[in-house]
């Protein structure tokens, strides 16, 4: 065979097969990056029941839908810092919770949407 | 070290584009049957073997250099693993392993050559040769400055990856045609002087479009890597540039003679008519050889330079030209209107005048005269006194922290004579030879940060200023001048209302931590883009009642796309225990540094009135402003009696929607400038 022809068959070759690889593993990427994403949101939200502990200070505590208020730091694997109101197991947990008290609680649940503070401490000194 | 790195990246450069330009002159010298010619073209293919071994080898040696570079122990240049995560985590390894497996085909195609028996393989072995050395080549773009300096934008590196091709395709080329012109001048290559003559015939033509091509997009990765005049005249990245541009000239020149006068000679088929003129051209194409090997040389420097646009220049000269200093003398509009007319009509005269084939010197004497009594009537008015600091970047930015730490510094070492408010009304300043600067002016703010950095080092020894170089750090000095810049800001802030000037930003919000409690400190800045910022200095009880109606309208405030973020005046001890919890509280309040931030922009809280007694009036209890999504402060509200304000959350309201239909402004500077 002649050379040129050679030359032009290889180009062509590896012309298609880098098109032929974008086109197969190429456009995947974005695909799989979304996949691990929503599996790692999954992963966040679903599933079995588990605890999760942090620090916070008390924002507010309202007895009548049983919730208190905390500006928390990062929970790892659960959510980033931020200010947000937590359903408590029971009534008892947040007598003598002063606004403005550090504290470190522990939630229980299965995600964000499904989560109670079973545990809470004052850090600092009352 | 750089040296030896310098030395690698050189030989790198050679090597590659010395490849891109055999295959280059090959194509466009064509094919032939004549004994010279054909010698010729033996020689360059023995070279083009050698050079794909050596380009591959240089390859290894800029590998071990990287590896070495990267850690930091010269011990690593040959560790297999630190090869390893460099060629499969990095950008450079990437751009390495593309490019060598390139030049692996490309060796494979040299190496395994057969020989061609007809015109259409001899083209297709050339021009796949030249399509993977130039692919090889122009890859390497993507691992250097041009990438880097903005690496999500594709433009800079396409744009040094074509400045690469065509320096291959110009400089490249030289070499072997400087071989052909001297074999083909000689007695015994007469034979292949025809040939000769097409092929530096055709070569002329491709190099002046690939010159300009050169100049532009080297004229593109100036713009991209330095960006500004002082970043070219003051920084070692620009430096490198400019002798670049130096060796590029007498290279220019040299073909320019080649093209206009060794050419036309060589015309006519007499051998001896063509023959020294041969000779000479060939010597000629020789010297831009040399000359090209230097300029790469200076490249491969540059490339081992951190790109002027991440330094701080050093200004050369003592003086600059400012616009905003001048505009606001009467008169100098129309100079610099008049003046910039005449020299860009100049220009143009000059530009033509070259292109003319008659009157040459002429139009192009008249263009470059009118430029430069132009530039002589637009340029004096413009300038001012420049130091070699003049365009350094503050090292510390623009935050809460540096101008309260630079209060301090001005009340220790400034206040005796530039009096506790900068007004130049110190009760040691009377003495003084002259009278110290009220620090208040807008002249503050004309000048670059860097200005004043040379003024506090230095001082102003004639005027009784002193040197400040010793006592103080240079972190402190340039505490000092973002303490200047607030100051200078706040009188302007004075006019401040709570109405907001629609697209007119001008007062950036100095940055600052917030923390509540034991969450993580939050810049001020990353609510940048999302959110407007209600920022609310507020005192115990005087406050109570306000921050109650902002607590219920927080949802509101937020559904409009604003934060709400308050700093207690007066420290932050137990201050979320004193606010108390009815009604409950849920923006963010400041916990820890209040006292700096409410320090900081205590400045901003100034008004025009004077108390009595026209003593300053005393300051406010509570002040609110609102900060646009770029981070400018854009209106205030002090309540005061028998004024609306932002009383009504509804008013306050109406402002927010302003700012959120606004275009969004650039941001402000990380540093004062």
């Amino acid at each position: 065979m002649k050379l040129w022809r050679v030359v032009l068959l290889l180009n062509l070759a590896l012309g298609a097969g880098i098109l032929l690889g974008y086109l197969a593993w190429g456009r995947e990427i974005p695909r799989l990056e979304r996949a691990v994403e929503t599996a790692r949101e999954q992963s966040a939200t679903t599933g079995a029941e588990r605890t999760w502990s942090a620090r916070g200070v008390v924002r507010a505590v309202l007895t009548d839908l049983n919730v208190v208020v905390l500006t928390h730091e990062a929970v790892p694997g659960l959510m980033p810092s931020m200010t947000m109101g937590f359903k408590v197991h029971e009534p008892r947990l947040y007598q003598g919770l002063d606004i403005g008290a550090t504290v470190r609680f522990t939630l229980k649940g299965t995600g964000p949407s499904n989560l109670e503070i079973v545990t809470i401490a004052r850090e600092d000194r009352p | 070290m750089t040296a030896v790195g310098m030395a690698i990246r050189w030989f790198h450069l050679a090597t590659s584009l010395l490849l891109i330009g055999i295959f280059t002159a090959s194509l466009l010298a064509g094919r032939s049957d004549r004994a010279t010619a054909m010698r010729w073209e033996a020689r360059l293919l023995w070279w083009t073997r050698r050079l794909v071994l050596l380009v591959l080898l240089a390859g290894l040696a800029s590998l071990a250099y990287q590896s070495a570079d990267v850690t930091g122990r010269a011990g690593a240049a040959f560790a297999p693993a630190v090869w390893l995560r460099l060629l499969l985590q990095t950008q450079f390894g990437t751009v390495w392993l593309v490019r060598h497996a390139l030049l692996l085909l490309l060796a494979a195609l040299v190496l395994l050559r057969q020989r061609e028996r007809s015109t259409a393989d001899w083209a297709a072995f050339r021009v796949e040769g030249w399509l993977l050395g130039a692919a090889a080549a122009a890859v390497a773009a993507w691992a250097g400055h041009a990438a880097a300096v903005q690496s999500a934008a594709p433009l800079p590196a396409l744009v040094d990856a074509l400045h690469l091709l065509t320096a291959g395709v110009w400089l490249g080329a030289l070499i072997p045609l400087a071989a052909l012109l001297r074999s083909a001048s000689v007695e015994a290559g007469a034979d292949a002087r025809p040939y000769a003559v097409l092929a530096i015939r055709r070569f002329s033509s491709v190099a002046l479009v690939a010159m300009l091509l050169i100049v532009a997009t080297g004229l593109g990765n100036a713009w991209f890597e330095i960006g500004t005049v002082p970043g070219l005249l003051g920084t070692r990245y620009g430096w490198l540039l400019l002798a670049k541009v130096a060796l590029l000239v007498p290279a220019l020149g040299l073909a320019r003679v080649n093209r206009h006068m060794l050419l036309p000679a060589l015309s006519g088929e007499a051998a001896t008519v063509g023959r020294p003129a041969m000779a000479r051209l060939g010597r000629f194409l020789g010297w831009e050889a040399a000359l090209a090997l230097l300029i790469l040389a200076v490249t491969s420097a540059l490339s081992l330079t951190p790109p002027g646009l991440h330094e701080s220049p050093w200004w050369p000269f003592g003086f600059r030209f400012s616009y905003a200093d001048a505009a606001a003398t009467p008169g100098v509009k129309a100079r610099l209107v008049i003046g910039s007319q005449l020299a860009l009509l100049g220009l143009l005269a000059a530009v033509v005048g070259f292109l003319l084939r008659q009157r040459r010197g002429l139009v192009a004497g008249a263009g470059a005269a009118s430029l430069a009594v132009g530039l002589w009537i637009a340029l004096p008015p413009l300038v001012v006194d420049a130091y070699p600091t003049t365009y350094r970047r503050p090292a510390v930015p623009y935050q809460v922290a540096s101008v309260d730490e630079g209060a301090a510094l001005f009340r220790a070492n400034c206040a005796r004579c530039h009096g506790p408010g900068g007004r130049g009304d110190g009760p040691e300043g009377a003495g003084l030879p002259k009278q110290p600067a009220d620090l208040t002016g807008a002249h503050v703010l004309h000048h670059t940060a860097g200005d004043l950095f040379w003024w506090l080092t230095n001082g102003f020894l004639r005027s009784g200023m002193p040197a400040f170089g010793g006592a103080l750090s240079e972190t402190q000095r340039w505490d000092l001048i973002n303490f200047l810049r607030a100051l200078s800001a706040g009188e302007r802030a004075r006019a401040l209302g709570p109405l907001v000037e629609a697209n007119r930003p001008w007062l950036t919000a100095p940055d600052f931590s917030i923390i509540v409690g034991p969450a993580p400190a939050r810049p001020l800045k990353e609510l940048r883009d999302r959110w407007m910022v209600l920022l609310v200095f507020f005192s115990l009880p005087e406050s109570r009642a306000r921050l109650a109606q902002l607590a219920q309208s927080y949802e509101s405030l937020q559904f409009s796309g604003t934060e709400v973020v308050a700093v207690p005046m007066d420290g932050g001890a137990h201050i979320l225990k004193r606010l108390g919890g009815k009604p409950p509280i849920f923006f963010p309040v400041v916990t820890d540094g209040a006292e700096e931030i409410a320090h900081t922009y205590a400045i901003f809280s100034r008004t025009a009135e004077t108390g009595p007694g026209g003593r300053p009036a005393p300051a406010p209890k509570h002040v609110e402003f609102l900060i646009d999504r770029q981070g400018y402060i854009r209106a205030r509200w002090i309540p005061r009696q028998g004024e609306a304000g932002w009383g009504e959350i509804k008013s306050l309201l109406d402002e927010i929607r302003i700012l959120d239909k606004e275009a969004p402004s650039a941001p402000p500077d990380e540093h004062v400038h």
